[in-house]
């Protein structure tokens, strides 16, 4: 269909990352969960690691800009994100997908797409065409007009996954997507991955490391809210060495290994000091 | 309950809707030459092509509901080129992570002959001139934006460039049109 | 793009009978476009996006000189045919879920609460035929839509409330909305009671209308659902039991008294709209904020 082409469209960007944190400072609760973080990340399907309580949902919120930063930058598609900026705009180009995904059991996943398509302020004429089109690319297809009650708990997270695609965003934060999914979803979802990580900035926190060896473009550990380690699966299962440490798999020997090194030399600095 | 031949497209939809597999099929017939042929010309891979409108007619049926229902106003057929177009730019998006391989080619910019007076009477005002003018990157980056609808990123993926080269493009033909047309 | 350029472009979308594309143009379209020149390319694919008729001789142009394509029509009708019958539609109920846009569905069970309280104030009030306590619809009337705003904006009671938080609409146009839905329940139904019971309209609705602001602009500051409690249980503590222990009706709603919640009223309102990026924005997880 012929349309208009703003100005704005095609102006060129002026930022160099699509999220770049420095020394960010986020507080969950009483605890500052996220301590000092510098992250830079753009295109590409990047893998967030970490132990319990390391600050991977922390981060992720304050990046769908739902928690606000207590010290340090965050700086989302060129906008630094603090109190003062438009968050509409920004907030349109941000698909999120939270651990603790809500939903409304009563509806069916197309109405519960629209729904969220019509919090995202998309156009009324381009939401039904959205919305099938995201339902397809998750392969909720055949049950798009089930009540979502009665979906199983890999396909509510599949539908959780369209709603954060509905606005085709640029930027897709996906936190535990993989959980209740069988192996062959998951598979699955790899592939969704790797289609989305060509021109989608996709930031997945998991506990899996082989889902993030499998698909991620790049590596991203933290512990206690800073960053451990950032850099190809490759360099991951290579960190590991020749130890044998804990771990199945090399990716999974790699992380433990990194963690491991990373909380001596911290303990290390705190005896010196 | 008229006779489905007789029926526009927007009608033809609504029937859908309903569950019309008969309706179905005469969208089918009317509007698929003129898809495919259109899809052809952006995609030179006949595979992707057929799967392209093997998703695009299968969504327009289970979501003609959602068309009929919105009363947006627009045609049907500029509906089902909006859905095929994203469906195109997916199915590109998996080629190209899938097997590695160089996105299907575009299918080779033809010059025009040079006895092709018959066509003059088409477009003979300044913004035809200048459209012949642009350069041919230019004019595909024009033609994915303007006239298929499509965004910056989904432009970069259906080009198969990165999208500062879409942006840079898209500015250059504006100013290149302005210019002829002033 | 200039709307200028865009309206020249359009200009040859509308099919006039003489625009129509002519047959060599489009059997040369049909076999890929080569010879025709940028131009008519453009314009041959705009019209053809509206005229019906060139796109049937488009088919017939096809059906002639490209095999490949026909070949191709063939393959994808045969999938389509299985895929098709396997499919389901989709069914069509648009119009109960668009209620969802004023009002989650999680808040459905409170305004029923609500309903029931007003009855049982109501109903108290008609059965207290010789005057002993103060109306009791009055009473009630601040704190009647609390119950309902305290969950307007609250994850416990919209599961979906961290999308909600988080999306472009998020803001106080939206919760200013889902207010309104649960007023629109409880005034009519104050109505209904104060009539029943006797009172003037305006006793009853600017206190209601005042509490309603004030927990809107409180919740700016400590989050609605903490915000609406501190204010229904201020009332109920401050007002509604030594009102109901001392039989008498308080002076904060005694007539003389209007002008003052009609005051206060104003100042909420203000209020409200310099704080209202509190809905919109980035919260501080501290403790009491949800």
């Amino acid at each position: 269909m012929v349309r208009a082409v703003s100005a704005g469209e095609t102006a060129a960007t002026t930022y160099a990352w699509a999220i770049q944190a420095d020394g960010l400072r986020v507080r969950a609760g009483r605890r500052m969960a996220v301590d000092g973080l510098d992250l830079s990340m753009d295109t590409g399907v990047h893998g967030l690691l970490g132990p319990n309580g390391a600050g991977k949902t922390t981060l992720v919120r304050s990046i769908a800009t739902v928690l606000r930063p207590a010290g340090g930058t965050l700086t989302v598609l060129g906008e630094k994100v603090n109190g003062r900026i438009d968050l509409r705009g920004l907030r349109r180009q941000i698909g999120y997908l939270p651990q603790e995904f809500g939903y409304y059991r009563r509806f069916t996943v197309r109405e519960f797409v629209e729904y969220i398509a019509w919090l995202k302020e998309m156009p009324a004429a381009d939401t039904p065409g959205a919305v099938q089109r995201a339902i397809d690319r998750v392969g909720l297809a055949d049950r798009a007009d089930d009540r979502m009650k009665t979906l199983s708990g890999g396909m509510v997270r599949r539908a959780g996954i369209a709603q954060a695609l509905v606005n085709d965003p640029r930027i897709l934060l996906l936190d535990e997507p993989t959980a209740g999914l069988d192996p062959e979803q998951r598979l699955q979802f790899r592939a969704l991955l790797r289609e989305l990580g060509t021109d989608t900035c996709v930031l997945v926190s998991t506990h899996l490391v082989e889902d993030v060896a499998a698909a991620c473009t790049d590596v991203v550990l933290i512990d206690v809210g800073r960053l451990v380690f950032q850099g190809v699966p490759a360099d991951l299962a290579a960190a590991a060495g020749d130890e044998a440490g804990a771990g199945d798999s090399a990716a999974e020997r790699g992380y433990s290994a990194i963690l491991r090194r990373h909380r001596e030399a911290a303990s290390a600095r705190e005896t010196e000091s | 309950m008229g006779a489905v031949t007789s029926m526009d497209e927007e009608n033809l939809v609504r029937r859908i809707a309903d569950g019309d597999r008969g309706a179905f099929d005469e969208l089918y017939r009317r509007t698929s030459p003129w898809l495919a042929v259109r899809l052809r010309r952006r995609c030179a891979d006949v595979e992707i092509v057929a799967e392209v409108m093997q998703e695009t007619y299968l969504a327009v049926w289970r979501a003609a509901a959602a068309f009929a229902g919105a009363s947006v106003g627009g045609s049907a057929v500029g509906w089902v080129w909006t859905i095929a177009a994203r469906r195109l730019v997916d199915a590109l998006r998996r080629r190209a992570r899938e097997a590695q391989l160089p996105l299907a080619a575009l299918p080779a910019l033809a010059a025009p002959a040079a006895e092709d007076e018959v066509l003059d009477a088409v477009l003979g005002d300044a913004m035809g001139t200048a459209l012949r003018r642009l350069s041919p990157d230019l004019r595909q980056v024009l033609q994915a934006m303007v006239l298929d609808g499509l965004t910056v990123r989904e432009t970069a993926v259906l080009l198969g460039v990165p999208e500062g080269t879409v942006k840079t493009r898209a500015r250059r033909a504006r100013i290149a049109l302005r210019e002829a047309l002033s | 793009m200039k709307i200028a350029t865009l309206i020249r472009l359009r200009r040859r979308i509308r099919p006039a009978t003489s625009d129509h594309v002519t047959a060599a143009v489009l059997e040369r379209y049909a076999t890929g476009g080569a010879g025709i020149r940028a131009d008519a390319l453009w314009a041959v694919e705009a019209h053809l996006e509206w005229c019906a008729s060139c796109r049937e001789r488009l088919g017939e142009a096809v059906a002639r000189r490209s095999p490949e394509t026909m070949s191709l029509l063939a393959l994808v009708q045969a999938k389509l045919a299985t895929e098709v019958a396997r499919s389901p539609r989709m069914r069509v109920r648009r119009l109960p879920r668009r209620v969802s846009r004023w009002t989650p569905p999680g808040l459905w069970p409170r305004l029923a609460m609500t309903l029931l309280v007003l009855a049982a104030a109501v109903g108290l009030d008609l059965a207290d035929n010789s005057r002993l306590l103060p109306s009791l619809v009055l009473l009630v009337a601040p704190v009647a839509p609390l119950l309902g705003v305290a969950g307007v904006w609250s994850a416990g009671i919209d599961p979906a409330h961290e999308l909600v938080v988080a999306s472009p609409r998020a803001g106080l146009y939206m919760v200013l909305r889902r207010t309104l839905a649960v007023l629109v329940v409880v005034i009519p139904t104050l109505a209904v009671a104060g009539w029943l019971a006797g009172a003037s309209p305006a006793r009853w609705l600017l206190p209601c209308l005042a509490f309603t602001g004030g927990a809107l602009a409180l919740g700016e500051l400590i989050g609605l659902r903490w915000a609406a409690g501190a204010l229904a249980l201020a009332w109920t503590a401050g007002v509604i039991t030594p009102s109901v222990l001392a039989a008498r009706t308080p002076l904060l709603l005694e007539p003389a008294s209007l002008p003052y919640w009609a005051g206060l009223i104003a100042v909420i309102a203000v209020a409200l709209v310099l704080r209202r990026d509190a809905y919109t924005g980035l919260r501080s997880e501290t403790w009491f904020v949800r």
